[in-house]
Formats: C-alpha cells, structure tokens, sequence
C-alpha cells in the first residue's frame, strides 16, 4: 500500500512527463520498478545510468539521455534538487496529516546536557572527564590494571604456562619445538598469553567504554567541537571517530577509516592513526613505564600531540584532492541500553579474535624463526645504530624490533630494561616516544596495506620508520641540552 | 508593491547570518558545486522547510524540523532562509 501511495507522487508538467518517457523505453531489469530507475537516471545516479548504456539497445539509450539533457534545460536547478523538494514536500504533508506537536515549555535536561556538550567552554572539561574516566580509570585501571594482573599471574603464570611447559617438556623432545610452543617467546606461553592475559581485557574494556560513549549520542557532539581544528589537519570533525577508536584498536580503527567521505581524508587519518595515534595495548605499558614520573608523562603527550599536529597540518598542505567539509547529523542523548552495548562488544571483541589473535601467532612464530635462522640478530644489530643515536643502550633495539611485531611487546621490553635500571628517566621519555611513533604493528601494517593499497601503506611505513627515530633524536638532543632531567 | 519584494530580499540571509535562536524558512541553496549541494539535499535542507539556528561556534548547529544538524561554516553559508519571527 505504502509502494501504491508512494508512487503516486506525481511532478510537475515536463518532469513527469519526461519521467513517463523514460520509463517507456526501459526494457531490461534494474531490481527496482521502472519509475525509481528513470527517476534515478534524471538525477544522474553514476550506478544506474551506467547499466542503461550497457544494458538497453543503443537506439533507446541515446534516446533516454537525451530526454534527460533536453529537461535539464528547463530548471535552473539540478533535477536532483527538483526532485528532492517535491518528495520532502510529499513527506511534510504526509507527516504533518499524521502527527501532532505539543510545545514544550522548558528545553528539558536532555537538551541542557547536549547544549553543554556542545559550548565551547564547558565541552572540554566535559572530553576531559570521558577520557579520564572512561579511558583512564576504567580501561587503564580496571582493564590493564585488575583485570590483567588476574589473568596474567593467577591464570597464566601461575596454571597455565607451568602446566604447559610440563606437558611439552615431558612429551617433546626436540628442543626447538619445545621453544616453538612454549618457550620465552612460544606460540603458548607468549603470543596466546599475551592475546589472552593483556590485550584481551585491555580491548574487552575499550570497546565496552566506546560502545557506552556511542550510544549515548555523545561523539558528533565531540566531532562538532573538534571540528575547526581538524580542518587545520586536512579531516573534519567526523574523522574524531576513528581516531578514538584507535586509542583502543589502531587496526580496528584503520578499517574503520572507510566511513570518511574523500580518499584524501582516508589517507591522511590512516597515517595519523599509524603514527602519532598509541593504541590501549601501548598506552598500558607506557603509563606503567612513566609510573611516578609525571614530568615525563607530559613531555611524552606533549610531543605525540605535537607530532600529531604538525603531521596533519604538513600532510594537509602536501596532499592534493578535495577539501574536506563537515555535516553531521545530532541525534538526541540516550541512556545507552545495556543489551546494545554489550551485543556491540561482543562483535567487536570476535572480530578482534577472528582477525588480529592469528597475527599474534603468526608473530610468535616469526619470532622463533628469525631466532632459530639468525635473521633477528642481523636486524637487533641494524637497529642498534639508530637506537644509539637517540641516546639508548643498544639492548633496547630489541624491543624496537619486537615492537614491529606488536608494539606492546615492544613496549613490554622497555619495561623490563627499566626493571633491570638500564635506562634512565630521559632515557624513558625518549625510548616512549620514538616506541609510540614507530611502525605499527605488523596487523596494523597489514590493514594499511589492504585499505590504502601496496604503494600508500609502503610509503606511509617507511616514512614513519625514519620520522620516530629524528624525532626521538631531537627530543634526547633537546633535553641534553636544556640539562632537563625527568 | 515594490516595497514589500524589496523587505524580502533584505530578510533572505544565509543561515551563517542568524543570531542563535533565531528561526528561519529555507528560501533557496546556493552550494558551491554539485557535491556540496547533494549534502545539503541529504540531510534535507530543502526549501520551505523550517530551521531555528541553535549555535554558531565552534561550528553551525540548527534544527531543521525535528532533527538537529551540525555543519561547518562553509555550508552553513549556501542554505538562504528567510527570517520568520
């Protein structure tokens, strides 16, 4: 009925009855009704008018486009906005014949609370209290902190691994495979530890603090308040997105890069997010390394949002293609429901199981192999150079290369170079903000590849190799200098 | 006759020109290319429809029917209303 009724809109004089013409003269199947394809042809849909050349005869073809040209010359406006208005106009009426509207006095605490969302001023404190709720104390606190100590000691150290290396030492005897399943970096004690013990609850948590935040109708408001300034940086606000997400899952985040409007936005966000953009698993362990150091802390953040800045800013000037520009709709706040959230983290979290825990493994094992061939040690020793030059002891170059791998191993080495005293707090701020520019991690590496093609995401990685290590350079340079000690 | 045309035109302002709060119809689009206006078009800004400006800064926000929009000046700029009391 509805089908009948919409149908029935009918135009004005030289529309409609071009518009019957049209439909006229299509003969093949289009997988909607003939009238939704003519209409769809007068307003230049790239899709449809394509299979109309191919498809119908070349007679009935030229004859269509040139209806279409010769109505064009009666409007001033494109057909699409013609036709755009007489269908709003259609829905107004329909709408308006259907409901009614009372007046609310008062805006309501609803609109109060988006009002303050969206002021300049009381905006940010209102971000700064997400993120240090939501991100710090939940996801930092809770999921880095309680939940992976649980898993980790209780589960992993103290059953599983030893339970493990039992089994492999009683039954295998080649010592290789033994490392290969359960040695320092094996496939078990290793890559499903780390999958499981740290990177599952740190994930689990973000998507959870995400979902919540999603739901809750919050993030076009942030978009609206960030936009301006991602303009600067070549995105619009609605690039805020994907960005945040990839303080959870820079992988997850890449993929999601598909939601931007222009290639050039895909591509600029995409090098951010490998760059300057440290995902949970990271962040962990670098606030666990610049633990009662805040002076640090704040140089670190300082020059990763610095980087991130100055990177968007350059790639901005640099790349070509259209400007970007900003509409986003405004939904009203909701109370996010439970069962949505948890539905939504739970998708994630398989997807994140499905696509990223077989990288793990496949890390783990080129781990082992490299180990076994002697290609990792020619790699330590071609790091060594560059991570001398910033001013760190050669044993941290490999940590940098198992940072490639994953760039929480990466992170996870540093930490225990500084539980063993060989690096000192500089050296920490320094060894924290090359780690946290340098190449992402192979999955992430992978979904450059994929999303942004062989040619982009190659590029983007060996620029990014050579950008982290001059950048951890000046800043070891600048605090010699300053006589700076953190 | 010849005064009233001439009071409309002065109360057609681009949306960007409203104070917040002020309330407006939708008089015509003037986008900078076809790609700009399609966005307009999508998010139905369409004339003879009803916007009430909300904010303008950091970006434009205004209620178009009962859905909120937030747009960037550029295309708060092409949308020309005509201002209703």
């Amino acid at each position: 009925m509805l089908r009948d009724f919409v149908k029935n809109i009918g135009y004005d004089d030289p529309l409609e009855a071009s518009l019957s013409k049209i439909e006229g003269l299509l003969s093949s199947e289009y997988g909607i009704s003939k009238r939704s394809a003519a209409l769809m042809i007068l307003q230049e849909d790239p899709d449809i008018s394509e299979t109309a050349r191919k498809r119908e005869p070349a007679e009935s073809a030229k004859e269509i486009f040139a209806i279409a040209a010769e109505l064009k010359t009666h409007y001033s406006y494109p057909l699409t906005y013609i036709i755009t208005e007489r269908r709003q106009k259609e829905a107004s009426r329909i709408s308006s014949a259907a409901t009614t509207v009372t007046k609310k006095g008062s805006l309501g605490i609803r609109e109060a609370v988006s009002r303050a969302m969206m002021n300049p001023f009381i905006g940010g404190p209102i971000l700064l209290a997400v993120m240090y709720y939501g991100l710090y104390k939940f996801v930092g606190n809770f999921g880095a902190g309680v939940l992976v100590d649980f898993l980790e000691d209780k589960v992993f150290d103290h059953h599983l691994n030893p339970f493990v290396s039992g089994v492999v030492d009683k039954y295998v005897p080649w010592a290789v495979i033994r490392d290969l399943i359960a040695g320092d970096y094996g496939v078990i004690t290793l890559g499903f530890r780390y999958a499981f013990a740290i990177i599952m609850p740190i994930v689990a948590t973000f998507f959870f603090a995400f979902a919540v935040i999603e739901d809750s109708g919050y993030l076009p408001r942030l978009a609206m308040l960030v936009d301006q300034i991602f303009k600067k940086i070549g995105l619009s606000g609605r690039a805020i997105i994907p960005l945040v997400l990839g303080l959870g899952c820079s992988t997850m985040a890449t993929m999601v890069t598909r939601t931007l409007p222009t290639k050039r936005e895909r591509i600029i966000a995409t090098l951010l997010l490998a760059l300057a953009i440290p995902c949970s698993a990271q962040m962990g362990v670098i606030l666990a390394l610049l633990e009662s150091r805040p002076l640090g802390l704040i140089v670190w953040l300082s020059v990763i949002v610095g980087v991130f800045l100055f990177v968007g800013y350059l790639a901005s000037k640099i790349m070509p293609g259209e400007l970007p520009s900003f509409y986003m709709e405004i939904p009203p706040l909701r109370f996010p429901q439970a069962s949505n959230v948890l539905r939504k983290t739970a998708s994630r979290m398989k997807w994140y199981f499905l696509e990223v825990l077989p990288l793990f493994m496949f890390a783990s094992v080129m781990i082992w192999l490299g180990q076994i061939t002697g290609v990792f040690g020619f790699f330590v020793r071609m790091l060594e150079h560059p991570v001398r030059w910033i001013g760190l002891p050669s044993e941290s170059a490999v940590a940098f290369l198992f940072g490639f791998f994953r760039r929480d191993y990466g992170a996870a080495g540093l930490y225990d170079l500084k539980t063993e005293g060989l690096l000192g707090g500089n050296q920490l701020v320094v060894a924290c903000v090359t780690l946290t520019l340098f190449l992402p991690c192979v999955a992430q590496l992978l979904m450059n590849i994929k999303e942004r093609g062989m040619k982009v995401g190659i590029a983007m990685s060996v620029f990014i190799l050579f950008f982290s290590f001059s950048i951890g350079w000046i800043v070891n340079m600048l605090l010699s200098i300053s006589g700076l000690s953190l | 006759m010849v005064k009233q045309e001439k009071e409309d035109k002065k109360s057609v302002v681009p949306l960007s020109e409203l104070r917040p709060g002020g309330k407006g119809q939708i008089a015509y689009l003037q986008a900078k290319g076809k790609a700009q206006m399609q966005k307009l078009l999508n998010i139905g800004a369409i004339p003879g429809m009803n916007v009430v400006l909300v904010q303008k800064f950091p970006s434009y926000v205004f209620k178009l029917g009962h859905t909120q929009f937030a747009v960037d000046k550029e295309l708060a700029h092409s949308v020309y209303v005509k201002i209703t009391k």
